[in-house]
């Protein structure tokens, strides 16, 4: 039988030529489009073997989610601020006057099949996403990723999470629930709050007064159409400039600043990176199906005569909402005009300036370090003590003003006074980035001196002897932390048979 | 002008001690300020309740019963005025004193208020909530607990303090049948939703006071609340009518109790921030987990 069988196959082998069906195909299509080369180059794109390489993965991939589901709820709701009567399967809801937007929300959640579950996973991959974007940014910064060569791609990183947070809060926005209603109603005083041009500028963005008719459709293709394209162009460009310039690695046996150390796209990465889409597209269902996610049903419609206590945004934009609540009430009132910078500090300044050192943290580097090298070999955290105590300090910083975006559920969860807890959030958002910088470089610090920090660990093996004695055997270190010596792959000039025998782990080294 | 010139150093110097004989000033005046308002003296008497249809008086002339289809309040009967008095005494004389006129509130933090012609509802109310008498008499809130007194004492205290001066509003009893729950979640949101939330889960106000959740309320003590207005809550009595209160208590005792609520478990109704906490730690930290087991796979 088995006999046959392999008969079969070698039969249909050689009907297939020496390149088999797939590369009869792809054959064609090269005659065509003369698709080899870039092809072969992209197959041959070398990727370390980090697991902190994939973080940003997971945004790429939860983006990938909020496209498809979006593309679904586009289907169903209606960005119009039109008033109708709701006369639908939510009963206390019934016959309430809404406007269209949050009319066919409740129905994507009630009537349409699936419909809600497809708004929770656009919600939760949305928060998925902005997370692993801030995930993966840590990453880059605490390695020295962003030093030359790779400056741009980082100011694009920064544009990527900035434009996330802005459409994050627009798709938010969409559904004029009473809960979103209120952060548009923020949103508008805010930009009010500009001195001189505020208030043009608030009426130039919303259509004129808030709450108005222009808001919803002016939000709805900011946030279906125009944000997203730039996200999708800068994705590009980011994606496009990794493989330009190639992969950073960290150092090790082998690795130099001449060469990258890893495996090849194909077939290696792009097992596990298909597999990773599928992992992040199916957790991403999970919690959708078992954590629910903004319940718009119970808010009910926006009025602004209407307000809920204990409201916060969306988690990426707590820190902004935390800034205001802990902000002191200092405004400015003469010759006419206010300008409340109880306002215009937390809610435009300080972003500005967080975001601002953010974009300009590679030349500050540069300059205080006067290193104009081009750097490919990552750096371990603890080598920079420095760079990685300012991170710390500044994710503290961002931390804490994100926590003081719920003073009010700390106050009630723990029974303390409000007013205490207010000031209690003002002093540790100045004290906690001041302790966590000297804690973090004293850490640094003693790490350096650690033997085998930072070398990946491999696990023991724990025998029983006859005797009843237990012993813990090390295995042996991994190939890449071993005195290996590795020989570049030459890159082929020619398209070539692969060789019968696989790659040893399918590492190779080529030459940059 | 130079920053150390002698008269800059003068100014600053001047500004700062200004600042130091003014902030206390300022403390004391708005201290002063505060200490002549007093809650208790707004007319938190005798407030009846509009477009009564039914009106049934005693003997005596006093109104035992008012109302209409929405909600009929009834006043406790007079037979329980001994068992009152005997209870009062015993739970409640020791601050609010023993003709329950109050007594003044020196030094504490909490008044013991003057309960005379407050009304039935509002002393069935603390009392039936299990919010008197107090943990702490001293605490700026006494919050809701399992109540000491059954609904008959109470009701029986509620007869007894009303024997003192016959006061509105008296005990209600809400039909739910003839309310409208649409109508009552726009009215919750309307007048409600912004203290106790949309979800009516309660929250933290400011200094150290709470508004409560309004999750196993039975129906009567939500139109207790609403019409008497207990300790930080605004009375409502002439904005909103008996109807409205209806089907505000219809949406309290339904939806807020047992929410039409898919998607999947609700986070303990903390909005975003739960939300934002399991989409990190449990959405990001599960893949970044995922990450690492992929990753370091060779």
């Amino acid at each position: 039988m088995s006999d046959v069988t392999a008969t079969n196959q070698r039969a249909k082998r050689k009907a297939a030529g020496p390149y088999g069906k797939v590369g009869k195909a792809l054959n064609e299509l090269d005659d065509r489009l003369g698709v080899a080369k870039g092809g072969r180059t992209f197959m041959d794109k070398i990727f370390p073997d980090h697991w902190s390489f994939m973080l940003g993965e997971i945004a790429l991939y939860s983006f990938l989610i909020l496209l498809i589901t979006g593309v679904f709820l586009t289907f169903y709701f209606i960005p119009s601020s039109a008033i109708v009567t709701y006369h639908g399967s939510y009963l206390p809801l019934d016959g309430q006057q809404v406007t269209q937007a949050f009319s066919s929300t409740v129905n994507i959640s009630f009537a349409v099949r699936g419909g809600l579950l497809m708004r929770q996973m656009h919600h939760w991959a949305c928060d998925i996403f902005v997370g692993a974007l801030v995930v993966h940014m840590a990453r880059v910064f605490f390695t020295g990723a962003f030093r030359k060569p790779r400056e741009l791609n980082w100011t694009i990183g920064v544009t990527l999470l900035t434009l996330a947070i802005v459409n994050g809060f627009l798709g938010y926005s969409l559904p004029d629930d009473l809960v979103s209603g209120t952060g548009i109603r923020i949103a508008y005083s805010i930009l009010l709050s500009i001195p001189f041009v505020g208030t043009y500028l608030a009426f130039f963005i919303f259509g004129g007064n808030f709450p108005g008719a222009s808001t919803i459709p002016r939000f709805y293709i900011l946030h279906c159409l125009i944000v997203p394209l730039i996200i999708i162009g800068l994705v590009g460009a980011h994606l496009f400039l990794l493989v330009r310039q190639k992969h950073t690695q960290f150092p090790g046996e082998g690795r130099t600043e001449k060469n990258v150390v890893g495996s090849p796209m194909f077939p290696v990465f792009m097992a596990k990176t298909t597999g990773f889409l599928f992992i992040v597209a199916g957790f991403t269902a999970l919690l959708s199906a078992f954590a629910q996610i903004n319940p718009i049903w119970q808010f009910g419609p926006y009025d602004a005569s209407r307000i809920s206590y204990a409201v916060q945004p969306d988690w990426y934009m707590g820190f902004l909402d935390g800034a205001l609540r802990i902000w002191p009430s200092w405004s400015f009132h003469s010759f006419g005009h206010t300008i409340p910078f109880e306002v215009l500090v937390p809610a435009l300044i300080l972003p500005g300036i967080i975001f601002g050192l953010a974009y300009a943290w590679p030349m500050l580097e540069r300059i205080y370090t006067k290193d104009n090298e081009i750097h490919h070999l990552l750096d371990r955290p603890s080598q920079r003590p420095k760079r990685t105590a300012v991170g710390v300090a500044a994710l503290a910083f961002v931390t804490m003003l994100f926590i003081a975006s719920s003073t009010d559920v700390i106050a009630n969860f723990f029974h303390i006074s409000l007013n205490s807890v207010l000031w209690a959030m003002r002093i540790l958002t100045i004290l906690v980035p001041l302790i966590a910088y000297p804690i973090a470089y004293k850490i640094c610090k003693e790490m350096q001196g650690v033997h085998g920090a930072g070398k990946r660990k491999t696990h023991n093996i724990v025998s029983r002897t006859a005797e009843g004695e237990y012993l813990a055997t090390p295995t042996p270190a991994y190939r890449d932390d071993l005195g290996h010596d590795l020989e570049a792959t030459p890159v082929p000039t020619y398209i070539e048979v692969e060789p019968d025998e696989p790659d040893e782990g399918g590492v190779r080294i080529v030459d940059r | 002008m130079k920053l150390t010139s002698p008269l800059v150093r003068r100014a600053a110097l001047w500004s700062v001690a200004g600042f130091f004989v003014l902030a206390p000033g300022a403390i004391f005046v708005g201290a002063a300020h505060g200490a002549n308002y007093n809650p208790t003296e707004t007319s938190r008497r005798n407030s009846g309740t509009p477009n009564s249809s039914i009106v049934v008086k005693n003997k005596a002339g006093t109104v035992i019963e008012y109302g209409n289809k929405y909600i009929t309040y009834t006043a406790p009967p007079a037979k329980l005025d001994n068992l009152g008095e005997a209870l009062y005494m015993e739970n409640c004389a020791s601050c609010h004193g023993n003709q329950a006129d109050g007594v003044p509130a020196n030094g504490t933090t909490g008044a013991y208020p003057d309960l005379v012609g407050l009304g039935p509802a509002t002393i069935d109310f603390w009392v039936d909530s299990g919010r008197m008498p107090a943990t702490d008499p001293r605490a700026i809130e006494a919050p809701r607990r399992l109540p000491r007194l059954t609904p008959n004492q109470a009701l029986a205290i509620a007869a007894w303090v009303n024997s003192l001066a016959p006061s509105l509003p008296l005990i209600p009893s809400p039909n739910l049948a003839n309310a409208n729950v649409s109508d009552g979640a726009a009215l919750f949101a309307l007048n409600c939703a912004s203290c106790h939330t949309i979800e009516g889960d309660g929250d933290a106000l400011a200094s150290s006071t709470f508004s409560p959740s309004l999750r196993h309320i039975p129906a009567f003590q939500v139109v207790e609340a609403i019409r008497t207005g207990p300790a930080n809550m605004p009375r409502f009595t002439g904005n909103l009518s008996d109807q409205q209160v209806d089907d505000v208590t219809q949406y309290v005792t339904t939806e807020i109790e047992h929410p039409n609520n898919p998607g999947g478990f609700g986070l303990g109704g903390l909005g975003p921030v739960a939300e934002g906490f399991v989409g990190l730690l449990l959405g990001v930290g599960v893949l970044v987990l995922v990450c690492y087991w992929i990753g370091e796979r060779q």
